[in-house]
């Protein structure tokens, strides 16, 4: 911002984080910080209204709470992880799990690389017909060089790109692999659940990026940086290759701007619509133009930066991105747009309008620091009444099974990627820029079918399963060339579309020959590229005893049985008439009412009564 | 008739609602009208960017032929539809429906600052919302405002995951995709208990009896029903039509309609970005366009079969039209303006909105869309399925075209 702006409340750069809020100079600003102080009172001094947002009394603190916490801040906690929470009291329990006392830091495996990026790749072009444009103008792209005679002069080059964008994919999955490794074994598991949010938030797809080390580095930005500073992380995601890839940052350029990225920033990061114009739009845009990356480095290209004036919500400056990003963090809908969010990620879908204000102004008057915001939410009374009103994000509902049924390891069959997008969420493939919708979204009654039937997956797994990060499955064309160049068919009769094969080969075949590249054959050669250099996915089921849980947890009948598995897998408990029916099919399959005498031949029972009692509506709720 | 006069005429055309090109028997039958409440749409997307120009190609327009050296195609090899434009020569199901005035179609659809992404500009179409974040789908909202009681089966989708187009904020879409497994699996011993997932009474001052358990609980029951009734309509389903070599889900659905359910919107596709021609595509392209334009005929086929033509329209679209001029592999890439389709006997057939100007063409050598493609969704929301509420479910308003009766 140039000394000359018009707005002299703000001072270069932080301009929420580093003044106190009461001292801005303004009517308005001091009422906010008045209003913060009220909010911010310590428990028991709120006066005789009270508000929601009081903390919970440690004598109003029962086991159910602290479950609660750990679940809504996790995965799937256990029984001991339950114990030790509940008797640290709520005031002690909410610092462990916001500010990870006592805990400490995670010492997970960093992502395993395997190697399938190399220099000649980056920058890569946006698309196969400009990777081609490029080899003919220059005589290679990608690092490969157009051959010099012979057949499809152009292939190796076409090849290079499928192979990229196949490499790129798998190992995108890997990356989601580690992710939920992560999520099930992490000691302080909010902090992939608040990437998990942002994730959401800042809605980046791998489809268009195509480049999984973006993704990595984008999803290390949540993790690193997700319960810290609002400001710090929105100007990093802003500055972030994957963000500015996905948004076409690279059109943005002075006297051409793309409104994408400043349009996003406001609709969907910070404001939301309606609480700015078209005119913000534009300008802002302005601001942001030559921002771009180099390889995995921020850039910013003076020559392509528009450095006029600019008159952004309100006010007239010389603006850059930052200036922009600052300008929205001044305006009092950012702060309750993204409280609100929260709110409707971890307590409940509905917020009235009042209580909306309120967090609003406790996210200001915390300078948009999350943590102290996060852990006011889960001390306060309203946070503990929402128990069991939330509907699992699928993700979640697959890591906090796992972790229930105590695994260390994310099983390879069922794939977790294949299972995740068959339920509607699919890690770094979000359906739309605005992320998912969330809520009563992720529930139709074919997914709800899925959800039961993942159950199914995992307590009997399926052994016709066919990895798909080797076996291209969906792609059945890679199929047909495959097995017409085995069977001794020429490029050009092996790739042409299934049924073409009457009437058209003949001129087909004529147009093949002439052909600079096969993009088929490219396809084809891209996967075999790729599945050389992308280390499997280990495909190890889960390894279940569900016998020695049952029997070790003292139950002795089937109906003990069910209430146990009820107790450790539901925040809701099914109705007594399912539990009912469901001891009943584990009393008949096994013949007796007697657990214990039935215990070599148990397993598979106890299996089939999980699968029906977790196919229940209730299992969704957390 | 040389460029400018043709726009002029299609204009005209447009105005008087292209009642003229009916054949007089197909008007006939136009002053039966189903009750509004009877009323089933069916939305039909094409995935991956059908091309527009290769499908009901402008033969009269010699821009055409020039832009299109290697891919155009001679008129002498197009199914006629007129002095101006004939049908790709695959298409035989859509020369059937013209021919019998039952398709209307919409000329240089699409939206400002348009986006060449498969994924961002079908979640435009899918919204109705280009450049926004709109969360809910069209057909959605659409759903909400005819029924906002939401009851159980109204709206269903045929795919394998569940399109942002159906997404609702009150209506929990039927999502399945094959009929014979749209169900919980499970050993035959599980099977009594997983017929009744979800029942019992829940008790409320046992707590836990919140508005989201009631919602899972509904979706549960409403799932268990549609299941049984989607396999049951399929198993009974038996058709002597002709949907040629793939149906494209739109058998499942006349099954869906001959069985009796209370749908009344559909949405199907042609999935995995199958018009995605970027390369070789004459061969291909006109197979897609077979397929798609046989089926679809099939299915209106197939209605008048059951007596239910009256009741049902078709839409079809897709998320952009591609580039005008060819590429350097015989394929098209990205582009803009693409024509829409309104398909059933409700529909006046003829042209619709102003063919776009092949010789006037955007920076990146794209098509200038005429028509925002919400006024043909308001055209089937507003001219026929719920008069009067497009205003509402397209947040905004749209000049209807006279295209149905």
């Amino acid at each position: 911002m140039t000394p000359g702006s018009s707005l002299p409340n703000f001072t270069s750069g932080g301009i929420c984080r580093r003044r106190p809020a009461a001292a801005r100079g303004t009517a308005d600003w001091q009422a906010i910080g008045l209003l913060a102080f009220i909010v911010l009172l310590p428990p028991g001094s709120a006066g005789a209204a009270g508000s929601v947002l009081d903390p919970i009394s440690a004598s109003d603190w029962q086991r159910a709470d602290a479950a609660h916490l750990l679940e809504r801040t996790g995965f799937g906690p256990s029984a001991a992880e339950i114990d030790t929470l509940h008797a640290l009291g709520p005031e002690e329990a909410v610092r462990r799990v916001v500010y990870f006392e006592g805990i400490p830091a995670a010492k997970l495996p960093p992502f395993d690389h395997s190697g399938v990026f190399d220099e000649g790749l980056d920058p890569f072009p946006p698309s196969r017909p400009a990777t081609t444009a490029l080899a003919k103008r220059d005589g290679e792209a990608l690092g490969v060089q157009v051959k010099a005679g012979g057949d499809r002069p152009i292939q190796p080059v076409v090849n290079r790109f499928f192979y990229w964008l196949r490499a790129s994919r798998l190992e995108t999955n890997r990356v989601a692999y580690w992710w939920a490794e992560r999520m099930l074994t992490s000691p302080r598991p909010l902090e992939e659940k608040m990437a998990l949010f942002w994730h959401g938030h800042f809605a980046t797809n791998e489809d268009k990026v195509r480049d999984y080390r973006k993704m990595l580095q984008q999803l290390e930005l949540f993790q690193r940086k997700g319960m810290g500073n609002f400001r710090d992380l929105l100007i990093a995601v802003a500055q972030d290759p994957a963000m500015l890839a996905f948004l076409d940052a690279g059109v943005n350029v002075k006297d051409a701007p793309n409104e994408n990225f400043a349009r996003e920033i406001m609709e969907l990061f910070t404001m939301g619509v309606g609480h700015y114009g078209e005119q913000d739009v534009r300008e802002a845009a302005r601001a942001f133009t030559g921002w771009n990356f180099r390889g995995l480095e921020f850039h910013v290209d003076p020559a392509r930066h528009d450095d006029g004036e600019k008159s952004v919500l309100g006010a007239r400056g010389n603006f850059d991105g930052v200036d922009v990003i600052d300008l929205i963090l001044a305006e009092d809908v950012t702060a309750e747009f993204l409280a609100a969010k929260l709110y409707h990620y971890f307590v409940r879908d509905t917020l009235h309008d009042e209580l909306r204000g309120e967090l609003g102004e406790l996210l200001r008057s915390e300078n948009y620091e999350l943590r102290p915001f996060l852990a006011r939410l889960f001390a306060s009374r309203d946070f503990y009444s929402a128990r069991g009103e939330r509907i699992l994000p699928p993700v979640e509902l697959v890591v906090a099974t796992y972790r229930r049924l105590g695994l260390e390891k994310i099983p390879g069959n069922p794939d977790f990627n294949a299972l995740t997008s068959r339920l509607g969420q699919h890690l770094f493939h979000p359906p739309t820029v605005a992320g998912w919708a969330g809520g009563r979204s992720w529930i139709t009654p074919g997914l709800l079918f899925e959800r039961g039937n993942f159950i199914l997956d995992v307590v009997f797994p399926d052994i016709a399963f066919i990895p798909p990060d080797r076996y291209p499955q969906r792609t059945p064309n890679i199929l047909s060339v495959h097995e017409g160049l085995r069977s001794g068919m020429s490029i050009s009769q092996a790739t042409q579309p299934p049924g073409v094969a009457g009437n058209m080969a003949a001129s087909n075949a004529m147009v093949d020959s002439d052909e600079a590249f096969n993009t088929r054959y490219g396809s084809y050669r891209g996967w075999q590229m790729a599945i050389e250099r992308v280390k499997p996915i280990p495909r190890h089921t889960a390894r279940l005893d569900l016998t020695t849980l049952v029997l070790d947890g003292g139950a002795e009948t089937p109906r003990d049985a069910v209430e146990l598995l009820t107790a450790r897998f539901f925040t809701v408990q099914p109705t007594p008439e399912r539990r009912d029916r469901i001891a009943g099919f584990l009393r008949d399959s096994i013949g007796s009412d007697d657990l214990g005498a039935a215990a070599s031949y148990l397993e598979e029972p106890l299996r089939q009564a999980l699968h029906l009692l977790l196919s229940e509506p209730e299992y969704q709720l957390g | 008739m040389n460029h400018a006069d043709r726009r002029r005429f299609l204009r005209g055309l447009g105005a008087l609602g292209a009642a003229g090109a009916l054949p007089l028997w197909a008007r006939q039958t136009l002053a039966k009208q189903a009750p509004a409440d009877d009323r089933i749409l069916v939305i039909f997307e094409l995935s991956g960017g059908n091309d527009g120009l290769n499908c009901v190609v402008p033969h009269g327009d010699d821009a055409y032929y020039r832009h299109r050296p290697g891919i155009g195609i001679p008129a002498s090899a197009l199914l006629p539809v007129d002095d101006h434009f004939g049908f790709n020569p695959g298409m035989a199901g859509f020369k059937r429906l013209w021919d019998r005035g039952d398709l209307a179609l919409f000329h240089g659809c699409g939206y400002d600052a348009p986006s060449f992404s498969h994924f961002t500009s079908m979640a435009y179409y899918h919204t109705a919302a280009p450049n926004s974040g709109e969360a809910l789908g069209w057909v959605g909202r659409l759903a909400d405002a005819v029924a906002p009681e939401a009851p159980s089966n109204f709206l269903v989708n045929v795919d394998a995951t569940q399109s942002l187009a159906v997404k609702s904020a009150r209506h929990t879409p039927v999502v399945f995709d094959d009929p014979r497994t749209f169900q919980r699996r499970g050993s035959a011993a599980e099977q009594d208990v997983l017929a009744r997932v979800g029942g019992g009474a829940v008790n409320p001052e046992a707590g836990g009896a919140s508005n989201t358990r009631a919602y899972l609980r509904e979706v549960a029951r409403s799932g268990r029903d549609a299941a049984q009734r989607v396999r049951d309509a399929w198993s009974s389903y038996n058709t002597p039509v002709d949907y040629g070599l793939t149906a494209l889900d739109l058998d499942k659905i006349a099954a869906c309609i001959a069985a009796g359910l209370p749908t009344r919107l559909y949405y199907t596709s042609f999935r995995n970005n199958a018009f995605d021609t970027h390369v070789q595509q004459a061969a291909l392209h006109r197979r897609l366009l077979t397929y798609a334009t046989d089926a679809i005929a099939a299915f209106l086929d197939d209605l008048e079969r059951l007596g239910m033509a009256d009741r049902v329209l078709l839409l079809a679209f897709s998320e952009f039209g591609r580039r005008v001029g060819e590429n350097a592999n015989r394929g098209t890439d990205h582009g803009t303006a693409n024509v829409m389709f309104l398909a059933g006997r409700r529909v006046r057939g003829g042209h619709y909105g102003e063919s776009p100007d092949l010789e006037r063409l955007d920076d990146s050598d794209n098509l200038l869309p005429t028509t925002d493609f919400r006024r043909v969704y308001a055209t089937a929301i507003d001219g026929w399925f719920a008069p009067g509420g497009a205003d509402t479910v397209l947040r905004g308003s749209y000049p209807v075209f006279d295209a149905l009766t």
